[in-house]
């Protein structure tokens, strides 16, 4: 018998028994749905975690110390530890923005047009980013997230040329980025750090924090240590002042998360097995009782002329089918049951404490969804097996006699 | 000639734990290529056995089986299953159709296992269908909604399909009433006009009567009209294969008189 005739047998005889074989797939469409919502679910938290962190987070390491750091501290730094290929400051201030009956609290963050990118500020949703040239000059330009956007405006596009009055001045609105972590009622603003000294008017500021940016290929947690010690030797800060220095990457949060996120797949993945085990010896019963049912066609088709293989491939392609419509419509109810908690989880804000940036797009991989296949049809194979061979194996004298 | 069928000192044995049923003693008798037999006896009387023997789907416990020069004693499962794919074609008394199909994919089932490409099989249904004379607009039909002699048909066209040389019929006639067992019977002669050797079984003299030969087959054992084409080779078998004689006190039981 040709793989075609056996597809067209064996979907004839599922839908011969639409409510039974859908109830029995049951528990593989359960299975395989549990997997890729969490999958996609949890492939769309990370993505959306390392898109508001910014492409090179995990070479960033963020520097901290009690006693404020000056511009020429930080040259300093720059030049007793090599690896670092560029630390930014990110200057900040808050303000009060006021229209309508609506108030936001404003978060101005000065950062230059180079560390835009080290920020997660890189991902432009609308209009431009601002230059290299604006950021010296201190120009009145500003970035505003997507959230904001929509917050104050409406939408993107009608964002874009807009002014805002922060502090004592006004910026004007010239791109719009995806990712800022914007809660209720307040927005941020990115800028040029000329411009912030312009409408903050802070003539020699100094930083609690800044942000280095380590060269490819270097080791995070060796980098940590130097800075460490060099910004303690630098600002006279002994090393039993706890907490008074420190030098953390993001790496080790990446690590971390990474690790939790493997974990809690993994977990996932043993929940789903057991459902696809249900599964499996829910279809194996079903086919028993399918080839207990028809005992006298296998001996009417024996007759014909069907072989041992024939039989056995029979049964073996009835309980595949029957398998993957359980993985397809599994791969589909997982999709959508993605996108609802994606939406419901988007929704209640349960993410942005988590870091990530609003929106959660939950992944689609092709790999995933064949895999979902494959998986269905393994068990398909590997539950039909014994049934099929049962089948094979009956006399066809007893079967033409069974009634 | 060289009969299609020549079983010889056949014996069919059942074990069960019940103990041993022999079912078949001593069974010879050959059929000719393009000859059409009848059997009858009986119920119980041993002819579906036979039946199933004479159609590969069972073996003989002892005794030789040349189906087509063939021994099929040496045959195994596979090869048997291609035998009866392509050398036979059976026709039931209870049709045993498919109810999930149509008419036409019931005729077309046996060439999906004797792998005639796709684009042939409906030409060759419509043959078979053609051969049986069932009206076309019959043919999209389900089995359900044809009558008993119209699904015989079915049947028989499903038999044909395949173009076997032998057609084992198992009472064909058993279901119809008389008018439409006679169309079916009509059937079956006109594929021995077109060359089939026929074996057909039945328990009613008037149907067997039809046939260019009866044979009767009581208790197991060849009662008359066994054409055996070779001499007994051991005084034994020779004993064995004489016709019984029938004066045994109990007269069999359902002989149709």
């Amino acid at each position: 018998m040709s793989a075609r005739d056996l597809i067209q047998e064996a979907l004839h005889s599922l839908e011969a028994n639409k409510g039974r074989s859908l109830l029995t797939i049951l528990g593989i469409v359960i299975g395989i749905a549990s997997v890729i919502a969490m999958t996609s679910l949890i492939g769309g938290i990370q993505n959306s975690l390392v898109n508001s962190l910014g492409l090179n987070a995990a070479r960033m390491v963020q520097i901290y110390s009690s006693q404020e750091l000056t511009e020429s501290d930080i040259e300093k730094l720059q030049k007793l530890v090599p690896q670092i290929e560029q630390i930014g400051i990110v200057d900040s201030a808050y303000t009060e923005y006021k229209t309508g009956d609506k108030s936001y609290t404003v978060m101005a963050q000065g950062v230059d047009s180079d560390m835009l990118d080290a920020v997660g500020a890189s991902k432009l949703v609308a209009g431009r980013t601002y230059s290299q040239a604006e950021s010296q000059s201190g120009s009145r330009v500003a970035l505003i997230s997507r959230n904001g956007a929509d917050q104050l405006y409406g939408n993107e596009q009608d964002a874009l040329g807009k002014t805002i009055k922060v502090s004592n001045g006004e910026v004007q609105i010239v791109g719009v980025i995806d990712g800022g972590s914007d809660s209720m009622g307040s927005l941020t603003l990115y800028m040029p750090r000329e411009t912030i000294s312009g409408l903050f008017g802070d003539e020699n500021p100094s930083f609690p924090s800044v942000t280095a940016l380590a060269a490819e290929g270097t080791d995070m947690d060796e980098l940590c240590k130097t800075i460490e010690s060099k910004v303690r030797a630098m600002k006279d800060i002994e090393e039993d002042e706890y907490d008074s220095v420190s030098a953390t990457s993001m790496k080790s949060a990446i690590d971390a998360l990474n690790s939790f996120m493997g974990a809690f797949s993994l977990i996932m993945g043993a929940v789903a097995s057991i459902s696809l085990l249900v599964g499996g010896i829910g279809i194996m019963n079903m086919m028993l009782t399918n080839v207990t049912e028809r005992i006298r066609e296998i001996g009417i088709r024996r007759a014909l002329g069907a072989s041992r293989r024939d039989i056995t491939a029979q049964f073996l392609a009835e309980s595949s089918a029957l398998c993957v419509t359980g993985g397809l419509l599994g791969v589909l109810i997982g999709y959508l049951l993605a996108w609802g908690l994606a939406m419901f989880a988007s929704g209640s804000g349960i993410l942005g404490e988590l870091g990530a940036s609003g929106q959660i797009t939950p992944s689609f991989s092709i790999a995933t969804v064949l895999l979902a296949f494959a998986v269905s049809v393994g068990i398909g194979v590997i539950f039909g097996f014994y049934p099929a061979r049962r089948a094979a194996k009956l006399d066809p004298v007893e079967c033409l006699r069974y009634q | 000639m060289r009969p299609v069928i020549d079983i010889r000192n056949v014996h069919r044995i059942f074990e069960s734990e019940a103990g041993c049923a022999h079912i078949l003693h001593n069974v010879s008798l050959a059929v000719d290529p393009g000859e059409f037999v009848a059997i009858t006896g009986p119920s119980g009387s041993g002819k579906s056995t036979l039946m199933n023997i004479l159609g590969c789907l069972d073996k003989p416990t002892a005794g030789d089986y040349y189906l087509q020069g063939l021994n099929v004693a040496e045959l195994d499962d596979d090869e048997l299953t291609e035998v009866r794919a392509l050398s036979i074609g059976f026709v039931f008394q209870s049709f045993n159709l498919l109810p999930r199909l149509s008419v036409i994919e019931n005729v077309m089932l046996p060439l999906a296992y004797t792998n005639v490409p796709r684009s042939q099989r409906e030409m060759r249904a419509v043959h078979a269908l053609q051969a049986v004379t069932l009206p076309v607009d019959h043919w999209d039909h389900r089995i359900s909604e044809l009558s008993g002699g119209q699904m015989q048909r079915v049947a028989i066209a499903r038999a044909l399909v395949n173009d076997p040389p032998i057609i084992l019929a198992d009472e064909p006639t058993g279901n119809l009433d008389s008018a439409t067992g006679a169309l079916v019977m009509e059937t079956f002669h006109k594929l021995q006009k077109r060359g089939k050797t026929i074996v057909l079984i039945t328990h009613d003299p008037s149907i067997a009567a039809e046939a260019d030969r009866a044979m009767t087959i009581r208790d197991g054992r060849i009662h008359d009209g066994a054409y055996i084409p070779h001499a007994p080779r051991t005084l034994r078998s020779a004993v064995d294969s004489l016709p019984m004689i029938s004066a045994s006190t109990n007269p069999p039981k359902g002989v149709v008189a």
